[in-house]
């Protein structure tokens, strides 16, 4: 039930600062009907890649570990690697604001998801990292 | 008033850099990021260590005001995260703090955040509820956009009244910047640290130690094997160097694509040779042979393979030197030097390495911090001007288009040169042409954009 509500609130951050993005280039108010139809994109990414890139960190993880050892052990190098992607892509479609709208998107969202599983209480007794 | 500085840096970091090139704006942001390092970091800056990082990283970012070259920029960037990973902490290795520069540059604030959230949870939750204030301003407004666009098309005159309402005047990409500029100062405010990578490089020192007893017998094997193995390599590669040496002195023939075949299979040659015997030497040195008491001969044999690598080395060098003077200096030529001398100072800290009886680690740091220096040096020196003044007046010939495709460095040279000197029609209006676009260009530059070369224009 918590990872459903992380996954939830992970979707409304990424449409929250996808649309941001799109709307500081160029607003017209025909692109609001578009909201709430990206909302099913936006979620199908989401859900994806936080199922696939996050939450076996903290599904698989020994049971000695608390949600917040797995986040200082993993989440540097998760981090620098999607930074290090998602720059990468910006850089090469010359700082499209298009793509670079999804990837920060993307890159906030992947962040914050982490931050929400390292808070979330743990079950057993753990020992800290 | 630290959080007062973030919300100034944040202002400046998008009024230097939105919609802006690289040029004065990098060597403000540097001496302010320094600034806000001194001011959060007070007890890391007392050493040093630190200050010297900060004026190896504002060195770098003049040197961006002063030739503008990607080599600066690049390097700027990297002198960056060393000065943040070095306040993160002081004695671990130059490439950690690369690591630990970086982490903090992206999510510094996030990790500090899970931090204190498991330290004060209690405390925390008394605070303000951003979620809850987020939700009850975010919510509301993003439904009332929606449903201000359904009814737009309703009513004509309410969707006249909407489309009168203009909010051009905020830039909204700039605010985003702004956030970005804020978030990378909350990030860089407290430099952070990766562990365990950093805990596991201050547990590891720099000398081998020999922890277990192995039989006599295992060692005087090993020791024969590595002694006819790295004599024979020895024979082998004075053999080499004679016959190299011997085809150099000799041959007359100074074409270009003679020349140029020589050094790059040269290079090739000293490439896997190099790395070949560092592995050998790191194999048979990696344990208990360096305190074997008979391992005199086989440290002599490995001295001197070490030396005769060197002299290969020398020998590329030369190559490498003859064709310069003969064609010129190029990019590729300098990186030759440069690898060159990376590849001195990689057998020298090997032979060190086997006299003291260091381990991996000393190589790779000393190395490491040895390539680091190098890359500042490298950037401290304004490439094209050297190359295209070396061409025109020492280099017995040289490929004129080269110089006229090299960054605007040389426009001013090439300038005067042209004035000094008679030239083809063609070569005068490649760098009339050259110069003109420079010229405009500089004066198209905001004062963000501002570089040295601007301040030369009558």
């Amino acid at each position: 039930m918590d990872t459903l509500k992380i996954i939830l609130k992970s979707i409304v951050l990424s449409t929250t600062i996808f649309w941001i993005i799109i709307i500081s280039k160029d607003f017209e108010t025909d692109m609001l009907y578009l909201i709430p139809l990206s909302w099913i994109p936006i979620s199908l990414c989401c859900l994806i890649t936080i199922c696939i890139t996050v939450l076996p960190f903290f599904s698989f993880k020994p049971d000695k570990y608390t949600n917040k050892a797995v986040f200082k052990r993993y989440f540097p190098f998760y981090s620098i690697v999607c930074f290090g992607l998602c720059f990468y892509a910006s850089y090469n479609s010359k700082f499209d604001i298009d793509l670079m709208s999804f990837l920060a998107s993307a890159f906030f969202t992947t962040t914050y998801t982490w931050v929400l599983f390292a808070k979330k209480p743990n079950e057993q007794n753990h020992l800290e990292d | 008033m630290k959080q007062l500085l973030l919300i100034i840096g944040a202002i400046l970091f998008s009024t230097l850099f939105y919609k802006q090139n690289m040029g004065l704006n990098l060597s403000i942001f540097s001496i302010f990021s320094t600034i806000l390092l001194v001011i959060y970091n007070k007890a890391a800056f007392k050493r040093k260590s630190s200050k010297a990082f900060a004026l190896v990283y504002f060195i770098t970012a003049l040197m961006v005001f002063f030739y503008q070259s990607n080599l600066s920029i690049i390097t700027n960037c990297i002198a960056f995260l060393t000065l943040i990973g070095h306040i993160s902490e002081q004695s671990s290795s130059v490439y950690i703090n690369w690591l630990n520069g970086l982490y903090t540059s992206i999510a510094g604030f996030i990790h500090r955040y899970i931090d204190i959230q498991n330290n004060d949870q209690e405390v925390t939750k008394k605070q303000i509820d951003y979620l809850h204030l987020a939700k009850i301003i975010g919510i509301p407004l993003i439904v009332i956009i929606v449903f201000i666009g359904f009814y737009k098309n309703g009513n004509p005159v309410f969707g006249e009244l909407i489309s009168k309402i203009d909010f051009g005047f905020i830039n909204i990409q700039w605010l985003l910047f702004s956030i970005i500029g804020y978030l990378l100062f909350r990030n860089i405010s407290k430099p952070v640290q990766v562990n365990p990578a950093t805990s596991c490089d201050l547990n590891t020192g720099n000398n081998l130690v020999s922890k277990t007893e192995t039989k006599l017998e295992h060692l005087v094997k090993e020791n024969q094997l590595g002694f006819i193995l790295i004599t024979l390599l020895n024979v082998l590669i004075v053999f080499f160097l004679i016959t190299d040496i011997t085809y150099l002195m000799s041959s007359q023939d100074f074409r270009a694509p003679a020349i140029s075949n020589q050094v790059h299979s040269g290079i090739n040659a000293l490439i896997a040779s190099i790395i070949f015997a560092i592995i050998i030497i790191l194999y048979f040195f990696r344990g208990h042979l360096n305190f074997y008491k008979a391992n005199k001969n086989l440290k002599i044999v490995t001295y001197i393979w070490i030396a005769l690598n060197t002299l290969l080395v020398i020998n590329i060098a030369v190559k490498d030197c003859q064709y310069i003077y003969y064609f010129g200096l190029t990019y590729k030529r300098i990186g030759v030097l440069i690898y060159l001398i990376l590849t001195v100072i990689g057998l020298i800290t090997t032979a060190i390495k086997v006299k003291q009886i260091k381990n991996l680690w000393y190589l790779l740091r000393l190395n490491t911090m040895t390539a680091f220096a190098i890359l500042i040096i490298a950037s401290t020196i304004n490439w094209d001007n050297h190359i295209t003044n070396y061409n025109l007046y020492y280099a017995q010939s040289m490929d004129f288009k080269y110089l006229i495709n090299l960054s605007n460095n040389n426009t001013f040279l090439l300038k005067n040169y042209a004035k000094n000197t008679p030239l083809s029609v063609d070569k005068n209006t490649s760098i009339d042409e050259k110069h003109k676009n420079y010229i405009d260009k500089l004066k198209d530059h905001s004062w963000q954009e501002l570089q040295f070369d601007n301040f030369k224009l009558k």
